[in-house]
């Protein structure tokens, strides 16, 4: 199922009672979600992306806009009739209820032509069970699973129903760093098998980017970039963006252009034709850092962290705008150091951004 | 030096242990003292009811029945009327719990899970009723119940509901500390329960009934328990509005039961045989279902 | 409720959402309460303060055309009535009597109970056995521990209390009979009452006492701080809550006392049934079937102004001196 999401804005009253103000948090949304693939809302808490999915699944109207499930308008519809599975972030398993009746729950609430027999509400509950491996827990109640397998019998109510659309509230958030890894797979293993269009949200880029077909940045409330994972990583459109992704994250620096070349201090690190005199953002990649005695970038080295691999270089820089600037390096590379700790890189050329100083927008080289 | 260093550290912690000693002896003495006191009572009572009136009224008190006699409970029974008196609370007691339990359960589901414009309004209002002592009320429901409308120079013969059933029902049917409690109980249930139960197409209705109620069922039973003590300990309503033989409740027929004999003298075992039948379900209840009074009264200040 | 329902961090409001839509529901669920509140709880309440703010209001409005003039006549009636002085010269003993004896009492027990260990429950079991009892009907068992049965030269016992206050000399005394003075009435009434209240008070801070952080007392030990010290610098305040709590329910229990003295002297409210234990509840009862309604009205109104001053000091001191 294709979702079209179009100018969607959401307000909401000011929780602060006295003043009537209004809080917008959603403005503007507009988002086209191909069907059949694995969407993720990436954004650091409050940036309005629960709100989206909220939308999405109807527990929410949207103030402006309109919402598309395939052709037809579904912004009006309550949830029950929009054929979405939710799953919430701590779950929401009914406590009293064991396994199989939790999952059974929502084909209970079928009615008229929908309506199912015994049998079959059974056939589908194993099924969904099944299906996210938890056969043998029908029997259990939810305080007597772990984490993991409450997750996946919240997966399985969601799934009972056989929705056009999944959605999922930061799905990983309560599950310990093991089990994370773990599950996120099995997310996209679900997704594979039965897909279904299923759009989750997190705080955690990794998380978004490791699983998703493609992601959604947002920050208070606006989107900042869709693309596949990898592009956006690669070509963020602006700052934030290139900030928001990647660990270690994005080293950045104070910058101007003169003359087509692109200095960080007095060190000149690229040309950039075509672009206009001015004071920039610059962002540099970890992993664009490559070791070189006649180097274009200077700085005094503090640390180096071997790990395996890798191996990370912490240094200092006047232009940095934090203390220190990362690098990711290849452990066999030989680091040479200069009369007091002086060090020296080139830089890749596509792992370089520059962005308007005030704007933060991406200027393209 | 580390040798006299010994000595004192012992010595001290010596008398350390004498003054403790002596410090739980007198908290042992004092608890004892005190939980004699607060026993005695139901000690005397319970022995009481086993006694013949003479050995009761002998000169020199006994502290354990002589003669075990068993027929000072048959005599209450009798002469207090106990069977039917019974029957009466039970009844009252059942129904009004039931009702009461509904129309609990509707409000406090209305004030814990819907909004609605004035919510906040009408629940400071039902709050600060409970301020209120009920003395204020009882006046103008007895002239209610018994048909003296306002305005009005003749009572309505047709709408004396005095000595009947439902006048011990309904007028106290809703307490607002219930739903207080009830409400505070579904507050507890997370958010997101519900919203699961939104995108699966549960109504209202089926919601409450199938997880919320499910969920609450302590405070269900803390409502019940507390509901059928006030009918057992119920005595100021029912003295003014029913206090016929044919609705008489319990605690009224035991206060207004005469215990006298043709002589002139009270027959206090046979008294004490009943506030002993009176006092042993709530010993019961108090036994077996301490947890879930105790809910409720420490949350409230009211007295089983 | 369930510890395996972790709440989550912010959650979602759906003002103006989902539950826009449940307006007429919501005053559909709430109608049974109150359509029933409106009867009687929200009309008495009214309809109390116009009977007591009209003069010589006997219940039955307008006979023959006739109307009401309103004023304060019935709280001036009441006022100056002799038995509603006693009524209330009695209900105001009988609280500056009870609440802090027992309050002292209970805290003493809690405290006690809260520093053993071995037989702490059995203890405990006994001290809250009181607790759910039928105030008349121990009122009963009051009774007969006190009276003595037989008349004169025919006395035959003077009852178990003079039976045990006799070995130590005192007495006997005519506590509950025909003829027993105000003085030892009252004291019946009072040790029935400190009796009763004690179980509550002893749970309620019991339970503070148990949720104290163990440390502070350690650090107390450490600090080489006395016992005594330690439980008027650390005890008390930490528990402070809990006895304000205890305070003020117990004061608004003692303004309505009403079936304990039933429970010992009957309807009559006092010994032989001459009324000289009555209290303001009493009284507003006694007026009820004579039809007086106008005073009985004034009366409770007296009695309402009361608590809400009661619970207006208390929150006043509250403020002042209970920690946190």
């Amino acid at each position: 199922m294709r979702i079209i999401l179009q100018n969607l804005t959401k307000c909401f009253p000011s929780r602060n009672k006295k003043s009537n103000e209004i809080v917008t948090a959603v403005k503007d949304l507009s988002i086209e979600i191909p069907d059949g693939k694995l969407i993720g809302l990436l954004g650091p808490s409050g940036c309005g992306k629960s709100t989206t999915l909220y939308m999405i699944c109807g527990l929410q109207k949207p103030t402006e806009g309109k919402i598309y499930f395939g052709d037809s308008d579904v912004t009006n519809l309550e949830p029950e009739h929009r054929g979405v599975g939710l799953v919430f972030q701590n779950y929401a398993l009914y406590p009293h209820l064991t396994v199989k009746q939790n999952i059974l729950f929502p084909l209970q609430n079928l009615k008229g032509a929908e309506k199912l027999s015994k049998d079959e509400m059974l056939n589908r509950a194993q099924h969904a069970a099944d299906l996210v491996q938890i056969g043998e827990l029908m029997d259990r109640k939810p305080n007597e699973l772990s984490g993991g397998q409450q997750q996946r019998v919240a997966i399985a109510r969601a799934l009972v129903k056989t929705p056009r659309v999944l959605l999922l509230d930061e799905p990983l958030s309560n599950l310990d760093a093991r089990l994370r890894l773990q599950t996120r797979e099995e997310i996209k293993r679900i997704q594979r098998e039965t897909g279904v269009t299923t759009v989750f949200v997190t705080h955690d880029q990794e998380e978004a980017m490791s699983i998703s077909d493609m992601i959604v940045v947002m920050k208070n409330g606006v989107v900042q970039q869709v693309g596949e994972p990898q592009k956006v990583y690669d070509d963020p459109d602006n700052l934030f963006v290139a900030q928001f992704l990647g660990t270690p994250p994005i080293n950045t620096f104070d910058g101007v252009v003169t003359g087509g070349k692109l200095y960080i201090g007095n060190d000149c690190i690229a040309d950039v034709p075509g672009v206009e005199d001015q004071p920039v953002a610059v962002g540099i990649r970890p992993e664009g850092f490559i070791p070189a005695d006649d180097g274009g970038l200077s700085g005094r080295l503090i640390n180096v962290e071997v790990m395996g691999r890798d191996c990370s270089v912490v240094f200092a820089n006047e232009k940095s705008r934090k203390p220190s600037v990362r690098a990711i390096i290849d452990s066999d590379l030989k680091i040479a150091t200069g009369g007091d700790n002086a060090i020296r890189f080139n830089i890749k050329r596509n792992k370089v951004f520059i962005f308007n100083n005030e704007t933060g927008e991406r200027i393209r080289f | 030096m580390n040798k006299t260093n010994d000595i004192n550290v012992s010595s001290l912690s010596k008398a350390q242990r004498t003054s403790k000693i002596i410090r739980y002896t007198v908290i042992y003495i004092f608890l004892t003292i005190m939980a004699v006191i607060v026993i005695f009572p139901f000690y005397w009572m319970i022995i009481s009811s086993f006694k013949t009136l003479e050995e009761y009224r002998a000169n020199v008190p006994t502290l354990w029945p002589q003669h075990i006699v068993f027929e000072n409970f048959s005599e209450a029974f009798s002469k207090a009327n106990l069977w039917d008196l019974f029957l009466h609370t039970m009844y009252v007691g059942l129904i009004s719990t039931v009702l009461s339990l509904i129309v609990t359960v509707l409000s406090a589901f209305a004030f814990a899970r819907l909004n609605f414009k004035g919510k906040n309004v009408v629940f400071g209002l039902l709050m600060a009723t409970m301020m209120v002592p009920g003395e204020l009320y009882t006046i103008t429901n007895y002239m209610t119940v018994s048909g003296r409308l306002p305005f009005l120079s003749e009572p309505v013969e047709s709408l004396d509901f005095t000595n009947t059933f439902a006048v011990l029902i309904f007028p106290m049917l809703v307490s607002v500390f219930y739903i207080y409690l009830l409400r505070q109980t579904f507050l507890q249930i997370p958010n997101e329960l519900y919203l699961a139960a939104k995108v699966d197409g549960t109504s209202d209705f089926k919601y409450l009934w199938k997880v919320m109620l499910p969920l609450s069922v302590s405070t269900i039973i803390t409502i019940t328990i507390l509901k059928m003590m006030g009918a057992w300990n119920a005595y100021i309503w029912p003295r003014l509005v029913a206090n016929d033989a044919a609705h008489q409740l319990i605690t009224n027929g035991l206060r207004g039961a005469s215990f006298t004999n043709e002589f002139g003298d009270v027959n206090y075992p046979a008294q004490m045989a009943a506030v002993t039948i009176v006092s042993i379900p709530l010993f019961l209840v108090f036994v077996f279902l301490r947890k879930y009074i105790m809910r409720g009264v420490s949350r409230s200040g009211i007295k089983g | 409720m369930n510890k395996d329902l972790k709440k989550p961090k912010n959650r979602i409001s759906l003002k103006g959402d989902l539950d826009g839509r449940n307006q007429y529901k919501a005053w559909l669920y709430l109608s049974p309460a109150l359509i029933l509140l409106l009867i009687f709880s929200f009309y008495p309440l009214i309809n109390t303060f116009r009977m007591a703010f009209a003069n010589g209001y006997n219940g039955l409005a307008i006979v023959g055309g006739e109307t009401f003039d309103f004023g304060i006549e019935n709280f001036k009636t009441v006022v100056n009535y002799v038995d509603f002085k006693l009524c209330l010269k009695n209900t105001l003993l009988l609280c500056v009597i009870t609440v802090p004896i027992s309050t002292v009492l209970a805290l003493l027990i809690a405290v006690a109970l809260n520093s053993i260990k071995p037989l702490q429950k059995i203890y405990q079991t006994i001290f809250f056995l009181p607790y759910v009892t039928n105030s008349i009907a121990i009122g009963m068992v009051f009774n007969a521990m006190f009276t003595r049965v037989g008349l004169g030269d025919l006395i035959q016992t003077q009852g178990i209390i003079n039976n045990i206050i006799g070995i130590f000399g005192i007495g006997p005394i005519n506590f509950v009979n025909v003829g027993s003075s105000w003085g030892a009435n009252m004291f019946v009434v009072c040790t029935y009452i400190v009796w009763n209240a004690i179980p509550f008070k002893i749970l309620v801070l019991l339970g503070g006492l148990q949720n104290v952080n163990k440390q502070y007392y350690e650090a107390a030990k450490i600090d080489g701080t006395s016992k005594l010290r330690t439980f008027f610098k650390i005890t008390i305040p930490l528990v402070s809550p809990m006895l304000a709590y205890v305070i003020i329910t117990s004061f608004i229990g003692g303004f309505k006392e009403y079936s304990s003295i039933v429970g010992i002297f009957g309807e009559g409210m006092g010994p032989g049934g001459n009324g000289q234990m009555n209290t303001i509840v009493g009284y507003v009862y006694n007026m009820l079937p004579k039809s007086n309604l106008g005073n009985a009205s004034a009366a409770s109104l007296i009695l309402f102004g009361i608590i809400l001053i009661v619970t207006a000091i208390n929150g006043y001191v509250s403020k002042k001196k209970v920690h946190y």
